[in-house]
């Protein structure tokens, strides 16, 4: 036997649809990632001239006996995306590379301690939408204590 | 409009609900593990790091701590398996989607913001407002019904809004742009960098995705079993974006499963039933004794309802 709705759980069930639906879609047109979970679905949505290089974000330190340590999401805790995504901050105040170097001290105690961290974007080269596999590197902030 | 309503709350077999509902709890017990265990290591890093998405700063949600990264953990685990059993679907539903909710906010809130899992929210929102369902229950219901299709229309929504926001970040320069050499460059397997260069291919493959995802909504007038066509090119799509970048979707793949009969998926029953078989079998070629009386009952047991 089928359970029907009452009308009014039915029509509850209509407005949240339509106003979800509706939010949905002004996020779409009109709003940004801060309005996640109705922000655009934006992944992979910009575009790029064919010939145009890629980049390729890693963020690197150097610690006190001068070895290079790549810093990623399992040493950090930060992911490379968050870092992209917050890159205009870290280049205007790279001072905030030292929250980078606080969270890989808190994950790694007995790590040698970072004098440096720094972004540096590797440039692919890119013809006609296929990688050239030549490339150029690009440090766009440094913090040293 | 009545006829939209209809729609929106055709009736489907409790025994669909259950599974989803086991299905999308178990999801998230592993997404917590397994699927995205980064959210997690935000507890160390420093809050100045922390940048607030829009609803964290409207309710306002607390900038994580290791306590509170820690403790939303805890409670989400064990929550999530437990609502996984269909047990009390309301008194555990509720604060598996806001702590999950809240679980969200701390994993975007840092500078990236994943795409994934629209889906996903919206059948733990839906989920338990959908009455108590007994895995195997043929009964039909209306409120099931409803937070199947709303999974669904999130779902399609992904795809088809995906394309909205190409056409509104990138133009129609994103057809013939470098966009997928970029994410082969940054993520591509050997497989990808393979296949890259094939001269055109990734540009007429962006083609394919555009087109693809345009036609997302084409899958809720199709006949059923075209429907379901439609749902495996989807999951193949999925296939192939893991085969060449390693992104997998996987939440948004949990969601879609909404189009399925999923009351047909009884892995307990079978098991009982491979069990019986090979207690039989065994028997026959006199290794066990034959049961004397009361045999087990065929199905799984019912859930208790709450």
């Amino acid at each position: 036997m089928d359970t029907p709705l009452t009308t009014a759980g039915r029509k509850i069930r209509l407005l949240v649809t339509l106003l979800c639906g509706m939010t949905l879609l002004a996020g779409t047109v009109w709003g940004r990632d801060d309005h996640f979970p109705f922000g655009p679905f934006r992944m992979y949505s910009t575009s790029s001239p064919p010939d145009a290089p890629a980049p390729d974000t890693r963020v690197e330190g150097i610690d006190t006996t001068g070895t290079v340590v790549p810093l990623d999401q399992h040493n950090t805790g930060i992911r490379r995306a968050e870092i992209e995504g917050q890159r205009d901050r870290y280049v205007a105040d790279p001072g905030r590379l030292r929250g980078v170097a606080d969270a890989y001290a808190t994950r790694n105690p007995a790590a040698s301690v970072l004098v440096e961290v720094r972004i540096v974007i590797r440039w692919h080269g890119v013809r006609n939408g296929r990688p050239t596999g030549r490339s150029t590197d690009e440090t766009v902030a440094r913090w040293q204590p | 409009m009545s006829h939209v309503g209809r729609w929106l709350t055709e009736p489907v077999p409790r025994g669909r609900i259950a599974a989803f509902r086991t299905l999308v709890y178990l999801f998230v017990a592993a997404d917590l593990v397994l699927f995205t265990p980064w959210v997690r290591t935000h507890a160390s890093v420093p809050g100045e790091l922390y940048q607030p998405l829009f609803l964290g700063r409207l309710l306002p949600l607390p900038t994580p701590t290791p306590l509170l990264v820690t403790t939303i953990f805890w409670l989400l685990l064990p929550l999530s398996l437990l609502a996984a059993s269909g047990r009390a679907p309301r008194a555990l539903g509720w604060p598996v989607f806001l702590l999950y909710f809240e679980w969200m906010i701390i994993a975007m809130s840092y500078g990236k913001v994943d795409h994934d899992r629209f889906g996903l929210l919206v059948a733990l929102a839906a989920l338990p407002t959908a009455a108590a369902a007994r895995h195997g229950d043929d009964t039909r219901s209306e409120a099931g019904g409803w937070a199947l299709r709303v999974t669904q229309i999130a779902v399609v929504c992904t795809y088809f809004l995906a394309a909205w926001a190409k056409l509104r970040f990138g133009g129609l320069e994103w057809l013939t742009g470098s966009v997928l050499a970029r994410a082969v460059i940054r993520r591509g397997t050997d497989f990808a960098d393979t296949i890259a260069q094939v001269p055109w291919l990734l540009v007429v493959a962006q083609f394919g995705i555009v087109a693809f995802e345009l036609a997302g909504p084409l899958a809720f007038v199709l006949r059923e079993r075209w429907r379901r066509y439609a749902v495996a090119v989807f999951y193949s799509f999925h296939l192939m974006t893991f085969a060449t970048i390693t992104i997998s979707f996987a939440p948004h793949l949990v969601a879609m499963t909404s189009f399925l009969p999923l009351e047909r998926v009884r892995p307990v029953v079978w098991l009982r039933q491979l069990g019986r078989w090979t207690a039989g079998s065994l028997a026959r070629h006199g290794r066990v004794e034959q049961p004397v009386v009361g045999s087990a009952p065929v199905g799984e047991p019912p859930v208790p309802t709450g």
